[in-house]
């Protein structure tokens, strides 16, 4: 507990805080009483920074994301996003990026990114000119016509970002992004986002089953126990910026990686630890 | 050298020109009597020497065709949506519904003629039933297997409930309605003419039963052809129409596995 | 809602029917001559059964529909298996059958009775030709249904040719064969329905159409109940059956 308070005062110092989460706690409603998902999870993230979430299987991660999102509601406990309370999505402040799935397949890609704009009834000259910029930023220029079928995975998950970013939020949530991309489309869309990241300076909230991407990623890596989720360990990633591929092979990496590792091994398997 | 079969659209060109052939020919050469079959060339001649009395009999058809359709598409996109969109109503009816299904509609025509007499009335009325269930079950299907995740996205981008039904809901459910559109229409069309041909006094399946009674092949062939001339352009018709409102999508082709066409195909469908 | 507060509700919207035909004629909202009233026609229905001749009718109409699908069944599944297994006859027929499909095929009713003249023969040959149609999609489905992949491990374990099929091929195929014959059995229901109202001597269809004609409503309303009940309890009979032999799909 020591650790963790000098950890999160060591953030409130150097930047505003732009997530705070106060004790945190979710029950899905069941036949007995309810099952407990997430218990007593506080975390803040500092403004401009890029935090990774990651934990065994069923352990809520996606839960808590949700309700970062306003998509779900908390049991209990308090999200705060500069300053003011998360009860309902609000993609002013808070842009969210899935899965693979969730492009809509009948709008095209300059379409889809437009589409938060749409909503709030933006004109379409001024919509396109920031949907344009977007696909400049994710590099998809000349892409914008395209239907999401006639795109590959690593090109739908760079319109899902821009689709994300378009309402310019302080915050950006992706929930395992990359998840069903293969492994060398996934390393060049981790340095993607990096790079992206890096011109726009967003506060990234990101949830990953892979260790070396959270490693990769990570200003701070956050990891949940098995359920109920809870947060056991928060490792700072000490790696210098920008990010290379070269770092993977050092010590440093691989001690970030193995201690990640320790920690859920420990929650899933806790006779083994 | 090998024999190499040729390539399998050209096979069923050739297949269709042999139906053709032989259909013209197996009457001629007295293989099959002319009663049984009148050739394609004798049939063809009496279409065009009988025109005005087929195209008369075909503008019926159409007529009966069209409102039926309207009715058939409003009741079942409405219906389907309520009974796809509303959990109650899903769990409560749609299986009574897809037991329905089970019975012959056909046993429910002479009810309508009896109710509503022997003119365009009842043909309207009992192909309107006939091409309700697919549209209307097909349109529940569409609505209840939209991808929760196309809703969420929208949900996390601001949408309030009106944007996501305009936004998400029907165009992600608009490619399931429109089969069920084209299979419902081609069940109206299936549905008047079984109607014509039991009890009426127009239409093109009238023609069908009238020259069957007094033997004369040739005319009988010659609606047969024109109503198969008819289902085919439908069907050609509404997929091209699938397809160009779909360009976003794959649908509208042709399935490739028999499975998507037993899906295509409504269990009540026979006729 | 629970499972038991949906039958009950069915039960009570199932009661509302029953009320209203019995009571819209009744109390003089629609015309009995149009609507008899439901007791009216339930015992008419029962008067119907004990007659000589609507007994002879049903005979017929039975003996029409299981030949017809005794002849469909195979011929159709045979076609199926070859469309399904044989790809370059699969791609030839496949497109065509989807045509097949939008056609009426009532429409081949006067060449049936050209051929066979009218009587049992046309009916069964009619309704066998209006149901191999189908039977050969869902056979083609059902062979299709079964996964590469299991056959390819099957094989790498040392299954024999005979052993992939009962081992492999039965099991998976075991759910979608039992939907093949129940959706083949509306077909040909209404294959031989039509069949029999079009042109008859005997058979219910025969005896529905002529009491349609008739205005004999009672008897008319008592037929069609007689026939719907009857193909509903075909129907979730098998699908009964359909749902024991599926618990392992998902």
């Amino acid at each position: 507990m020591q650790h963790m308070a000098s950890l999160t005062r060591l953030h409130e110092v150097a930047e505003p805080t732009a997530i705070e989460v106060a004790r945190l706690s979710h029950v899905y409603a069941g036949p007995e009483g309810g099952v407990p998902a997430l218990e007593d999870i506080s975390m803040k993230v500092a403004a401009g920074r890029f935090v990774v979430i990651v934990g065994p299987s069923g352990c809520g991660k996606t839960s808590l994301l949700m309700m970062l999102a306003g998509l779900r509601h908390q049991t209990e406990g308090t999200i705060l996003c500069n300053e003011r309370p998360i009860n309902r999505p609000d993609p002013a402040r808070v842009g969210v990026v899935f899965q693979e799935a969730s492009l809509f397949p009948w709008l095209s890609a300059v379409d889809n990114i437009e589409f938060p704009l749409a909503l709030r009834g933006m004109p379409k000259e001024e919509r396109r000119r920031h949907a344009e910029a977007m696909l400049r930023l994710v590099g998809l220029e000349g892409f914008g016509g395209r239907y999401p079928h006639e795109l590959s995975g690593g090109m739908k998950q760079r319109v899902s970002i821009a689709r994300g970013l378009v309402q310019d939020p302080p915050v950006l949530l992706m929930d395992e992004p990359f998840a069903a991309l293969d492994e060398q489309t996934r390393m060049t869309m981790g340095h993607e986002l990096l790079r992206i990241w890096s011109t726009t300076r967003k506060t990234v909230v990101f949830i990953t089953h892979s260790l070396t991407e959270a490693v990769y990623l990570a200003d701070e890596v956050l990891v949940m126990s098995a359920r109920p989720g809870r947060i056991i360990d928060r490792i700072p990633v000490t790696l210098p910026r920008p990010r290379t591929y070269e770092m993977m092979a050092t010590d440093t990496f691989g001690r970030l990686r193995d201690r990640i590792w320790q920690q859920i091994r420990k929650t899933t398997q806790p006779g083994l630890a | 050298m090998p024999l190499r079969w040729p390539a399998p659209s050209t096979m069923r060109w050739l297949i269709l020109a042999t139906l053709l052939v032989f259909w013209e020919l197996m009457p001629r050469t007295k293989i099959v009597p002319e009663l049984f079959l009148p050739s394609l060339s004798k049939t063809l001649a009496v279409l065009y020497s009988d025109r005005l009395e087929y195209v008369e009999a075909l503008g019926v058809t159409l007529y009966e065709v069209a409102i039926a359709m309207l009715f058939a598409c409003g009741a079942g996109i409405l219906m389907g949506a309520l009974g796809g969109g509303v959990a109650l109503l899903r769990n409560l009816l749609l299986p009574v519904f897809s037991s329905l299904y089970a019975v012959p509609i056909v046993i429910l025509y002479p009810i309508f003629t009896a109710w509503l007499g022997v003119g365009s009335e009842s043909k309207i009325a009992f192909a309107g039933v006939y091409g309700f269930f697919p549209v209307m079950l097909s349109t529940a299907a569409g609505i209840r297997t939209i991808d929760p995740q196309y809703v969420l996205a929208a949900r996390s981008m601001g949408a309030t409930l009106s944007q996501q039904i305009t936004r998400v809901v029907i165009p992600a459910s608009i490619p399931t309605v429109l089969t069920g559109l084209r299979l419902g229409g081609a069940l109206t069309i299936i549905g008047v003419v079984v109607a014509e041909m039991l009890t009426s006094a127009a239409g093109i399946g009238y023609l069908v039963t009238r020259y069957r009674t007094i033997l004369d092949s040739p005319r009988v062939f010659a609606a047969i052809l024109m109503i198969l001339v008819l289902s085919v352009m439908f069907d050609v018709l509404a997929r091209g129409l699938e397809r160009r409102t779909l360009a976003w999508q794959t649908a509208g082709r042709r399935p490739r596995r028999s499975r998507e066409i037993m899906q295509a195909v409504p269990a009540g469908a026979p006729a | 809602m629970t499972r038991t507060q949906i039958i009950l509700t069915r039960l009570v919207l199932l009661g509302l029917v029953v009320a209203t035909w019995e009571l819209l004629p009744r109390l003089g909202f629609v015309n009995p001559r149009l609507l008899p009233p439901l007791s009216d026609v339930l015992t008419m229905l029962g008067q119907l059964l004990g007659r000589a001749q609507v007994q002879e009718a049903i005979w017929v109409t039975a003996a029409e529909v299981i030949v017809a699908f005794m002849i469909a069944v195979p011929l159709g599944a045979a076609i199926g298996v070859l469309i399904a297994e044989n790809d370059y006859v699969g791609d030839i027929f496949r497109p065509m059958l989807f045509y097949v499909f939008s056609i009426p095929k009532s429409i081949f009713l006067p060449m049936f009775i050209l051929i066979f003249g009218i009587g049992f023969g046309q009916k069964v040959a009619y309704a066998a030709f209006s149901t191999t149609f189908v039977v050969i999609m869902s056979a083609a489905a059902a062979v299709e249904s079964v996964k590469a992949d299991h056959i390819l491990v099957a094989r790498s374990y040392g299954a024999t040719r005979g052993q992939i099929l009962t081992r492999v091929y039965v099991p998976s195929m075991l759910p979608v064969l039992l939907e093949t014959l129940r959706i083949s059995m509306i077909f040909n229901f209404t294959g031989v329905m039509i069949a029999e109202m079009y042109a008859s001597r005997t058979g219910i269809g025969h005896l529905i159409a002529n009491w349609g004609e008739n205005f004999q409503m009672r008897q008319l309303f008592a037929g069609v109940i007689l026939l719907a009940v009857v193909a509903i309890l075909f129907n979730e009979a098998v699908r009964y059956l359909e749902s024991r032999c599926s618990t392992w799909r998902a």
